[in-house]
């Protein structure tokens, strides 16, 4: 079709048909060409990464060392898992922040099925106050809060209490897990707003009538949710499920101001490069091997969840 | 028949409430308590105790240290706008443009579409600066810019133009943070691509129909149906920049909280918060009035 073109022998319909086809061949170099540079941008980050935590210190004044290690060493993983406290701190983060993230998955779902199905008076003044929540980052709160969780009180009660009969109740809950499991269990954890209003979007897309049926079967609230809303938004829990574990998995401010004694993986990875001194060698190469032990875990459970999570993505459905 | 119609109107209001009643309780214990004890520190002088702090009003005292007396702050908060204005046009517009790439149907978008999720992993805020500090000390360590994201000497070319100093960071700061940027785009492309998908099929055929190119069906079809979605992404993002611990105020009232100055941190951090927070709204407003109500008719 090209020699005809150099020919001027092209006929009119072949002309439209290679038009067509070359905006097709440039549309798709674009887009892998773009695509492809970004792709780099991520990917060549994480090879740096595993490149540096498997040479030894002494290959970054090597200048014939670019990315293939002179040999292979375990030692910066061996110092990283050291300086970080690995499996303790890790097991930390697993009930810490993960049991946290589950509870949050749950009640997030609850709250917003109330928001979704029913109509009360100041729904949208309470689903404002809930975006809101996302607005207001937690550095602003975190001292105040800090200081109600070392007398912890429910809506001044207990301190009513304490001037009445001078008992002070108050627990102290900081450096345990209520810090994180509280909040989750209202509502009000990690980024929960978002959750929410990702729920709501969702739990509005689906068809009412199997809810109406229970309801006209003299069933009451949590039935249809969780018999009919729960079954079939495996998509959105799917969803909502990986950015949580993701983000309580990488949480440090917080449960780096709350938690003393037990401190989650993010915390230690924080604070890493002191640890490290102490027990021989912070280097680059310690450093990455470090950052590479703290997203493995999560990394795995994304490889195993991934081909599911791109799919449901297309089916969770955000509409304004 | 019509009593119980009503009565069952009315338990559905209460179920509602019920469901929510746990989330208005946090909010209350988790949320507002803590807000308005960070607004009074504001405007008073905290003293921390042993078991309590102690709250002294001093009206706007606070405020008139950071502006007038600290050292840094409204040079930091200069930055931090400025860093904002253009960081979340770049995210909005770069994830926007992944979210349609990665949406449409070729060879390989899964396998894309797993990498672009990955720094939502990889760029959480810990790991993020071991990374960009160990490009920088490479960086300088080799004497070059090779192993810098760019890798052209923007700063030579620049100053070859005798563009005056401010221009050249302002510019140079850009292109190095463009490639930056694309770390913070994880979750807005997952956004964008949702909010895609939500897009009835039936509007592009009447596009194909009336014979529109894909230039005006973007314009004409994609972009008015995902406002609701840019408009989330923009917040999203905005929340993003603005709590970044790279950040300029944020590092600034950090360090004072790390020194107990507990009223002077909330201060600047409020004022900080009220500029970003009118800035936002404005465009917000001036999105829904003047851009998306456009297509809406």
């Amino acid at each position: 079709m090209l020699k005809k073109l150099f020919n001027g022998t092209l006929r009119p319909e072949e002309s439209v048909l290679l038009r067509k086809n070359l905006t097709r061949g440039f549309v798709n170099f674009v887009r892998y060409f773009f695509l492809l540079a970004l792709s780099y941008v991520v990917l060549f980050q994480l090879l740096y990464m595993i490149s540096y935590s498997l040479r030894p210190e002494s290959d970054m004044y090597n200048p014939s060392v670019v990315w293939i290690p002179s040999e292979i060493t375990w030692h910066n993983f061996d110092v990283a898992i050291k300086a970080l406290n690995y499996v303790d701190a890790g097991l930390v983060s697993l009930w810490l922040g993960q049991v946290s993230a589950m509870i949050e998955v749950f009640v997030c779902a609850v709250v917003a099925y109330g928001f979704a199905r029913f109509e009360f008076g100041g729904k949208n003044f309470v689903f404002f106050l809930v975006l809101l929540t996302i607005m207001i980052p937690v550095q602003m709160l975190v001292v105040p809060t800090y200081l109600n969780y070392s007398h912890f009180d429910i809506l001044g009660i207990l301190n009513q209490f304490r001037q009445w009969t001078g008992i002070d109740l108050r627990p102290n809950i900081v450096d345990t897990a209520w810090t994180f499991y509280l909040p989750s269990f209202f509502g009000v954890g990690v980024r929960s707003g978002l959750f929410i209003f990702i729920y709501r979007k969702f739990f509005e897309s689906l068809p009412r009538e199997l809810e109406e049926a229970a309801y006209v079967d003299g069933a009451g609230p949590m039935r249809p949710f969780l018999s009919v809303i729960l079954p079939s938004s495996g998509v959105v829990f799917l969803t909502v499920t990986i950015f949580s574990v993701i983000w309580h998995w990488n949480e440090n401010y917080m449960a780096g101001m709350y938690m003393v004694d037990n401190k989650p993986l993010a915390v230690m990875l924080d604070t890493f490069s002191s640890a490290a001194k102490n027990v021989g060698g912070d280097s680059r190469n310690s450093r990455m091997a470090a950052c590479l032990l703290f997203i493995a875990p999560v990394l795995v459970l994304y490889m195993f969840l991934q081909r599911k999570f791109v799919q449901s993505i297309d089916r969770v459905g955000i509409v304004g | 028949m019509k009593k119980s119609l009503k009565d069952f109107s009315q338990k559905k209001r209460m179920y509602g409430r019920m469901f929510i009643l746990p989330w208005v309780i946090g909010f209350i214990i988790f949320f507002l308590i803590p807000v308005v004890q960070s607004l009074i520190f504001v405007f008073s002088k905290v003293s921390i105790g042993d078991t309590n702090f102690d709250t002294e009003f001093v009206g706007l005292a606070n405020i008139r240290y950071i502006f007038f007396e600290s050292a840094k702050y409204v040079d930091n908060l200069y930055d931090a706008l400025i860093s904002f204005s253009y960081s979340i046009p770049l995210v909005v517009a770069l994830s926007l443009i992944v979210g349609v790439l990665l949406n449409q149907k070729f060879r390989g978008r899964i396998v894309f579409r797993s990498i672009f999720f990955l720094p939502v992993i990889i760029a959480t805020g810990v790991v993020m600066t071991y990374i960009q500090g160990d490009a920088t000390a490479e960086a300088m360590r080799s004497g070059s810019a090779e192993m810098s994201t760019n890798g052209i000497d923007v700063t030579a070319i620049l100053q070859g133009m005798h563009l005056s100093k401010e221009i050249t960071n302002f510019l140079v700061d850009f292109v190095n943070r463009i490639f930056d940027l694309f770390w913070d785009c994880g979750v807005q492309i997952v956004l964008f691509i949702s909010g895609l998908q939500s897009i009835p099929e039936q509007l592009y055929e009447v596009c194909r129909v009336e014979g529109a190119n894909k230039w005006e069906e973007f314009w004409y079809v994609t972009f008015p149906m995902l406002s609701g979605t840019t408009i989330l992404v923009i917040v999203f993002t905005a929340i993003e920049v603005f709590t970044d611990a790279s950040n300029t105020v944020m590092r600034q009232a950090y360090t004072a909280m790390q020194q107990q100055i507990y009223d002077q941190s909330a201060a600047m951090l409020w004022v900080y918060f009220a500029l970003v927070g009118a800035i936002l709204g404005l465009v917000i407003l001036f999105l829904q009035k003047a851009v998306f109500s456009k297509w809406a008719t």
